[in-house]
């Protein structure tokens, strides 16, 4: 394993795409099988719901910042669904994999491991909206006030939404990589995770930040995975806020993509090393 | 199969255990930095969403600052009790039901129930409820308030009704993973909504507000000792909140008996 690790696509795009279809089933297939432990996990997200009517009561007293209460609504509906959207799972499945060594199953077939644990997080991707998305509806329906202003911005959200789910498998990845010479990668995904509750606007929009702390934090990448989508969703975004968003995704995403790729790279010499 | 074993057995059986995962924490002292030191800096910044409402607003639900720093306090205090108490031994015990091996632990004589939860402490944790402690004493000292010898009984009743309480809906998540595998995500469950114990429970209104106070008592564990504390618990809540965590305890005892027998052990 040690000179060339990376099976190759045996044909052409025609197999490939096979194949991916094929993964794909695949993982519908296995999120269909975990029902309630999906549904379990999707309970867990619920925190911006709780947030919202958290952030929804403090509001009647005045509006917060730039936020009124019904701004609240729009913003953690969004959030929950948005996190749903870009959640991904790769680092627990990846990093055990690692250190039990089924890596090398995966690793036998001609098809990249990446892309099966790309495919089995997308293929879940349905399964989930299936069930989060009613419970979003039926808290815009209780709420009764909202304002998310049709526009031009909303063509520009499916975009923005792809390319955080980009930068959560990619930074998953990357730590999910670090258990070829770690035993305990997961918990430092943990320590990623606590930051990313506070520092993304999963709990409290970033923007309501004391402004040079915030300043800091909206060019922080917890904010490109979650905050930006989810402003861009609700309307909040003037051009030039979309632009700087759109430009720090995609950095973000450079960055952590590469680092992924050559974690990923070194850390195959190293396993091939452990007598795989 | 508790026949005939009175407290004292099991004050020693608890103690056994406790000694046992303070010898084992000691010996990973790199735990007094990945669990203590760490456990209070998450609390710390756990404390930013409630800390920008302060800024926004000055006084949150008519709580001012420093009576903040006091509910802040007793939340700490509470996530550090769970952390090494709770949330371990269910952690334990679940992989004991997944895996079958709970059937060693039923075979002991002595009550399963408690035997699970006394199965696994996290003694580096009470590092963070020391400095629970620590905020409201700190707290109550810049408000100039040394509460009462009552107020301190009835603010220590809340506590422990609060812990009672945590330890019943622990039990009722030990019920759900007879039925189901897979269910470690549920105390990270417990643990995201526990960190709404964060804010007065004068935040919630409505269907939350029943649930916070009566289904899962977050206001239990933490608003209601704050208040004492302070001074503005009504006596009636105290009744109230008390009979709330036993009447949980009770039926999660109740429901704890009848997983039991729908566990099928590794071997039947």
């Amino acid at each position: 394993m040690s000179q060339e690790p990376l099976p190759r696509h045996r044909g052409g795009p025609r197999h490939l795409a096979r194949v991916v279809a094929a993964m794909w089933r695949l993982g519908i297939a296995e999120a269909m099988a975990y029902r309630a432990a999906m549904l379990i996990w999707i309970l867990t997200t619920t925190f911006p719901l709780v947030s919202l009517a958290l952030w929804h009561s403090l509001a009647e007293a005045g509006p917060i910042g730039d936020y009124g209460s019904a701004d609240f609504v729009a913003y953690f509906v969004a959030a929950f669904l948005i996190r749903q959207l870009t959640a991904s799972w790769v680092v627990w499945d990846l990093a055990a994999q690692i250190g039990s060594g089924d890596l090398s199953t995966l690793l036998m077939r001609p098809v990249h491991p990446l892309l099966h644990h790309l495919m089995s997080n997308l293929a879940a991707l349905p399964v989930r909206m299936l069930l989060a998305a009613p419970l979003g509806v039926v808290v815009l329906i209780f709420a009764g006030e909202v304002r998310v202003d049709p526009g031009l911005h909303l063509l520009l959200a499916p975009l923005a939404v792809l390319l955080a789910w980009l930068l959560n498998l990619c930074v998953q990845i990357c730590v999910a990589c670090l258990a070829f010479w770690l035993t305990s990668s997961t918990y430092l995904f943990e320590l990623w995770l606590g930051l990313y509750m506070v520092l993304s606007g999963y709990a409290v929009p970033t923007s309501l930040f004391p402004a040079g702390l915030a300043a800091v934090v909206r060019y922080l990448p917890f904010h490109a995975a979650l905050g930006f989508p989810v402003e861009l969703t609700i309307g909040r975004l003037s051009g030039p806020e979309l632009a700087v968003g759109f430009a720090l995704q995609l950095l973000w995403l450079a960055v952590f993509g590469a680092l992924a790729l050559w974690l990923w790279r070194r850390g195959l010499r190293a396993y091939g090393a452990v007598g795989a | 199969m508790s026949a005939g074993r009175g407290a004292g057995y099991y004050l020693r059986l608890v103690g056994g255990q406790l000694r046992m995962s303070v010898l084992a924490a000691l010996q990973y002292r790199l735990g007094f930095w990945t669990e203590g030191i760490l456990g209070i800096l998450w609390s710390a910044l756990g404390m930013a969403p409630l800390l920008i409402a302060v800024e926004h607003q000055g006084a949150v639900v008519g709580w001012s600052g420093w009576e903040l720093v006091v509910l802040t306090g007793c939340f700490t205090l509470i996530s550090g009790l769970f952390g090494a108490l709770i949330q371990p031994a269910l952690n334990e015990s679940m992989n004991h039901i997944r895996r079958g091996t709970l059937d060693y632990v039923l075979l002991r004589p002595a009550d399963a129930l408690v035997l699970c939860l006394v199965t696994a402490f996290a003694p580096w944790r009470l590092i963070e409820a020391l400095g629970g402690l620590g905020l409201i004493v700190a707290g109550l000292g810049q408000l100039g308030r040394a509460p009462s010898g009552l107020e301190l009984l009835s603010a220590l009743g809340m506590g422990l009704a609060g812990v009672l309480a945590l330890y019943a809906v622990g039990v009722l998540i030990l019920c759900a993973s007879f039925r189901a595998v897979q269910l470690q995500n549920l105390t990270f469950l417990m643990e995201a909504l526990l960190d709404f114990a964060r804010w007065p429970a004068q935040v919630f209104r409505g269907f939350l507000r029943m649930v916070f106070t009566f289904v899962i008592p977050l206001a239990v564990m933490t608003t209601y000792p704050a208040e004492a504390l302070l001074g503005r618990l009504a006596g009636g809540t105290v009744v109230t909140a008390m009979a709330t965590s036993v009447g949980l305890m009770v039926v999660a005892r109740l429901l704890w008996t009848r997983s039991l027998r729908g566990y099928t052990s590794a071997s039947s």
